[in-house]
């Protein structure tokens, strides 16, 4: 349907939300708020940025993720016109464009954002210090019970986590919480309850994100029996100098010197359901393996694969690059990895070669999918939004990937497809003009707040 | 003058490998400080009140803030200055995280580091100058290069947030390379339905002014206010009087071969723009026709019962003027003649896909028929990455959408010709998008067989084309013939719109389309403020892609035109007329094209809304003319005294 023919809505609230505060939503919402609008960006963890802000390295350029993204993320946080709610969730969305009427709910952080001060001191006197699993690190670090994602978090409050604090499942930790005591300012509250509040907006921009594929699902790669078989996004964790390991590519504290990455870890695979390609793995893998190879310059690197998708702009001359640094780029994905002693064997067939091949690897990296959310369906039965064959939210037209068949829902980022950081951040700005366009016609009425 | 240092820990960023105590003792020791403080999170609001107060009650003039690079929360503390009635600009922030605790090991040599660092901001904080941002008015409307499907729909999204748009197009129609398109992928809808309803919204727009067979001649002016001359080639067959009768076409005596369908078929000068298009109204080719070379022709002037042909007509220049600009100049084709070894140029028996999809459409010269020389052919072969990742003829990258469009002939092939053999010689298949991997996958299913190995030469044998190369999954050799062998040529970067590169001085990237700001995290963003990229001008991609791209360049476009302001940074550099002789170094090093002699007092002038302040010039001037605001020569030379007294302390 063409923009002009579309109705003119009676009542226009001039107020966006976004759900999502990854990259895809904190574009969309920059957007907005630039043109005077207001915000409002509800984030189901306590912080945001999303994927994006555990990456390492970018590809193709190598910027560093965190480097690039914490600036953004520092603006949306400080913006006049966005009001940001993180540890919030949408619960349910009645209404229609122009005046969409959205019940938020707000999760206990049991940390008082007006008190804390980020310091720290809480987490350094958790008794459960370095203990438990960090998300952000992806179990590949420690954290405590109070925590904060990670040092570049906007907001920049420390977060309670309900599932391991010891006050809140069993009402007591020794004598007295020992962070409630260290915390100067008096912002611990054990006491917060989840509170829902209500809200109108004209218009949403969905950017819900994706799901890793979970590489268990692929039992013949011995993701779930071998410490030394990773996700992708492990590996970018095990990769950055900011994290668990400060950029140290060690497995059980030694150096690694034979990698094998095996490409299309739950995508173009019909045997777990996955039929489509997930658009970020091959730049992706070849990036991680060039990271190894600067680190490790004697490292010796396979990547296996059936097809290289270097298509984006830059992403060839990336991979040409890396061919030359010696990777071996082996035709072939893997049909089982097994373990001989300490020592991973990889075993598939050469389809270039025309012969079977056993590499031996001390790392093996699997360049796991991209899969909708897990609660994609819920999610879309709430706002009416249906999704594609392949499980993501389904685009208005097939070339129209921003509008959705709901008038004032839109869609940005990796919700509707696999992409990658600047296709995702395009679409997003994108989100925002159609957005835009609907909240333009508040401020042409003058009922502009 | 009472200056106060506050030295952040920024958790254990900074604290773990700085003494963050020591360093703040170091500052108090200065004679001129009269406080210095640390504190944990100095951007948090606790930390920023901190600052607020003793602005308050110690009366201090100068701010130095050591934490963090200046790019996280430079903005944030000179909010917190100008909140407390000072100038924002009499802050000056000492890198102690990235640029000491990050990357240094030995806590006792970054704390040094870290007392250097605070130092000299303390040094440039006594010179630091009040300086004031102004703002501009501008203009709310934007300009939008090129009328494909990225400046269509860039243009609508502008006109339907109520903006006045100029929409300017070289060719005589709207719809730039999807007009010709027979299908598009994943699945083969026809390309019509998907642009004309575009372009007649368009057309029909209130806000939105269609300039066809126009040409962008200059440009200037900064974001906000930009002036451009647009020349506006005549249109010798006035659209209103014209009733579309055909006669002079029939008259023309000039044939020539025709753009619009790649060569496939003969025109007359005088000519249907897009057949089976949008418009019954001929143009005239002014290159092929006789009255414009010898004048020795008027036939068509003549014969025109309605005399709706006027060929004195002249070409005329208008300016518009435009808050902002957005390119879309879209690609060229790569020209297959270059890969002399396929024999494009010498069997007709091989064509491009381009030309595959005008043979192929309703509206092509065959009205949809495949035919190749009075025959339908029974065997096709589709040939990936002509002019793509291939260094041999300057194209290292991938155009991003051969492998998909393939996929698509191939399968439209298979369907329409059903007793067809159909073969796609490949290196990858890049089916990436959403819904193009089960494309190839129905592909194949029908029959479509995929060869790994493009051919490394085409040639004839009796009434085939013979394709020779090696197939790399059976490493063997292979020569097969074909009837039909379709070359998937790639995107290139358009040759048309290299003067308005240089107009617009917009850099390139190595592949040789425009380059975006970041390639990240702005990539619809130009290194000029106010002109924006939408579409396959910065990289090839697909309609889908180029989309969501317009749309993103619209919202790009329009937040200065909602904001309906420019704000004018005073950081940028300034020109002591004095001493200034013109003598235009600066201006060559400019990026951003925003110094200019002025002709009569032979002295150089900064645009202001142009200017950066990335201190090219003012180092590149001899005479020392020029300074940057807030980075003036005794600001930084006391940073240095104050850094090389540190040595010496040490």
């Amino acid at each position: 349907m063409a923009l002009a023919a579309r109705k003119i809505e009676p009542h226009m609230v001039p107020v966006a939300l976004v759900i999502g505060g990854g990259i895809a939503g904190m574009q969309a919402s920059l957007d907005i708020a630039d043109k005077g609008f207001k915000v409002v960006l509800v984030e189901r963890e306590p912080t945001i940025g999303g994927h994006m802000a555990q990456l390492d390295k970018t590809f193709p350029t190598l910027d560093c993720s965190s480097c690039i993204l914490t600036p953004k993320m520092v603006e949306v946080g400080a913006h006049p016109k966005i009001e940001l709610m993180t540890c919030s969730e949408v619960t349910d969305v009645q209404g229609e464009v122009g005046d969409f009427r959205v019940s938020i709910r707000k999760n206990p952080r049991y940390v008082d954002l007006n008190k804390c001060t980020g310091c720290n001191l809480c987490a350094e006197a958790c008794v459960q210090r370095n203990r438990i699993p960090s998300e952000f690190d992806m179990g590949i670090g420690k954290r405590s019970a109070i925590y904060i994602p990670f040092p570049q978090a906007v907001p920049q409050k420390y977060v309670i986590d309900p599932n391991c604090c010891f006050m809140l499942t069993k009402g007591k930790c020794g004598k007295e919480p020992k962070c409630q005591k260290a915390c100067g300012t008096n912002a611990i509250d054990f006491k917060q309850k989840e509170e829902t509040i209500t809200l109108q907006a004209g218009v949403i921009v969905v950017a819900t994100g994706y799901d890793h594929f979970d590489a268990g699902l692929k039992p013949e790669y011995g993701y779930e029996r071998y410490e030394n078989v990773l996700s992708g996004i492990e590996f970018e964790r095990l990769c950055s100098a900011s994290g668990p390991t400060k950029g140290t590519i060690e497995i059980n504290g030694k150096e690694v010197k034979r990698v094998v990455f095996v490409q299309c870890v739950g995508s173009r695979d019909k045997t777990v359901g996955n039929e489509y390609c997930s658009r970020v793995c091959c730049m992706y893998t070849i990036k991680q393996a060039h990271l190894i190879h600067e680190k490790i310059p004697d490292a010796k690197i396979t990547i296996c694969y059936m097809d290289v998708r270097a298509f984006g702009k830059g992403y060839e001359e990336f991979y040409d690059r890396v061919q030359r640094e010696k990777v071996v780029f082996r035709r072939g994905n893997p049909s089982e990895i097994y373990k001989q002693g300490e020592t991973l064997m990889v075993r598939g067939e050469d389809t270039l070669l025309g012969e079977s091949y056993e590499e031996e690897a001390d790392l093996v990296v699997l360049a796991t999918g991209l899969v909708p959310r897990d609660d994609t369906q819920q999610v879309g039965k709430m706002l009416g939004l249906p999704h594609s064959s392949e499980g993501f939210f389904k685009e208005f037209e097939t070339k129209e990937t921003v509008a959705t068949s709901r008038e004032g829902i839109f869609l940005a980022g990796c919700c509707q497809s696999p992409k990658d950081i600047p296709d995702t951040v395009a679409q997003a700005s994108g989100a925002a003009a159609m957005a835009c366009i609907h909240l333009a016609k508040a401020r042409t009425r003058g009922t502009e707040s | 003058m009472k200056i106060g240092v506050y030295v952040c820990h920024c958790g254990i960023n900074i604290a773990e490998h700085v003494d963050v105590k020591a360093v703040t003792d170091f500052a108090k020791g200065h004679p001129q400080v009269a406080i210095a403080r640390d504190y944990t999170y100095m951007c948090s609001d606790p930390g920023q009140e901190l600052i607020m107060r003793d602005i308050e009650t110690e009366h201090l003039d100068r701010i130095v803030v050591a934490a963090c690079s200046p790019t996280m929360h430079e903005r944030t503390f000179r909010n917190v200055l100008s909140k407390s009635g000072l100038n924002p600009y009499f802050l000056e922030i000492a890198n102690i995280r990235e640029q000491c605790s990050w990357v240094h090991g030995d806590r006792g040599k970054a704390t040094e580091k870290a007392k250097d660092l605070v130092s000299a901001a303390i040094a440039k904080a006594h010179l630091l100058e009040p300086l004031r941002s102004q703002e501009k008015g501008i203009i709310p409307t934007s300009l939008v290069i090129g009328g494909g499907i990225a400046g269509i729909q860039a243009a609508l999204d502008i006109g339907a947030s109520g903006f006045e748009v100029y929409l300017v197009e070289k060719n005589p129609v709207l719809g730039g390379h999807l007009i010709r398109l027979n299908r598009t992928f994943p699945h083969l809808e026809e390309a019509a339905q998907l642009i004309r309803p575009k372009i007649e919204a368009v057309l029909s727009h209130p806000n939105i002014h269609v300039m066809t067979l126009s040409e962008v001649k200059a440009i200037e002016g900064a974001i906000g206010n930009f002036t451009a001359e647009i020349r506006r080639m005549a249109r010798y067959v006035d659209e209103d009087e014209c009733d579309g009768c055909g006669e002079c076409i029939e008259v023309c005596p000039v044939e020539r071969m025709d753009n619009f369908d790649y060569g496939l078929k003969k025109h007359k000068a005088i000519y249907l723009p897009a057949p089976g298009g949008d418009t019954t109204t001929p143009v005239i080719d002014c290159a092929s026709c006789l009255h414009f070379q010898d004048k020795s022709c008027d036939r068509c002037e003549k014969v025109c019962p309605k005399s709706a042909i006027h060929l004195a007509r002249k070409e005329e220049v208008e300016k518009i003027d435009a808050g902002t600009i957005i390119v879309a100049t879209g690609h060229d084709i790569f020209d297959a003649t270059k890969k002399t070894e396929l024999g494009y140029d010498q069997y007709d028996a091989v064509i491009t896909a381009p030309q595959f999809e005008r043979l192929t459409s309703p509206s092509g010269p065959t009205e949809g028929n495949l035919v190749i020389g009075g025959m339908v052919p029974k065997s096709i072969a589709f040939i990936h990455c002509v002019g793509s990742r291939d260094k041999s003829v300057g194209n290292e990258y991938c155009s991003r959408v051969c492998c998909t469009y393939t996929a698509k002939q191939a399968l439209w092939t298979s369907k329409h010709l059903p007793d067809s053999e159909v073969t796609v010689f490949y290196i990858d298949v890049r089916t990436f998008g959403k819904g193009y991997e089960e494309l190839y996958e129905e592909a194949q299913k029908r029959g479509v067989i995929y060869r790994k190995g493009v051919p490394s030469e085409i040639f004839r044998r009796g009434e085939k084309v013979v394709l020779r190369g090696e197939d790399a999954l059976l490493g063997q050799p292979y020569e097969q013939g074909f009837d039909l062998a379709v070359l998937a040529t790639g995107l290139v970067p358009s040759e048309g719109a290299q003067s308005l590169r240089a107009l617009l001085k917009l850099p390139l990237s190595p592949d040789g389309f425009f380059m975006e700001v970041h390639p990240k995290l702005r990539p619809l963003d130009t290194a000029a403020d106010g002109i924006f990229l939408a579409g396959t001008c910065q990289g090839p991609k697909d309609i889908a892609d180029t989309l969501a791209q317009a749309h993103g360049a619209a919202s790009r476009a329009t937040t200065v035109l909602f904001q309906g302001k420019v704000a004018i940074d005073p950081v940028i550099a300034f020109i002591d007329e004095d001493i200034c002789s013109g003598c235009g170094i600066c201006e060559q090093v400019c990026e951003y094209a925003a110094l200019n002699l002025d002709p009569y007092r032979r002295v150089m002038t900064i645009n202001t809304a142009l200017c950066k302040g990335c201190g090219a010039c003012n180092s590149a001037c001899p005479a020392g003319a020029i300074s940057l605001r807030h980075f003036k020569p005794d600001q930084i030379m006391a940073q240095v005294h104050a850094l090389c007294l540190g040595r010496g302390r040490q």
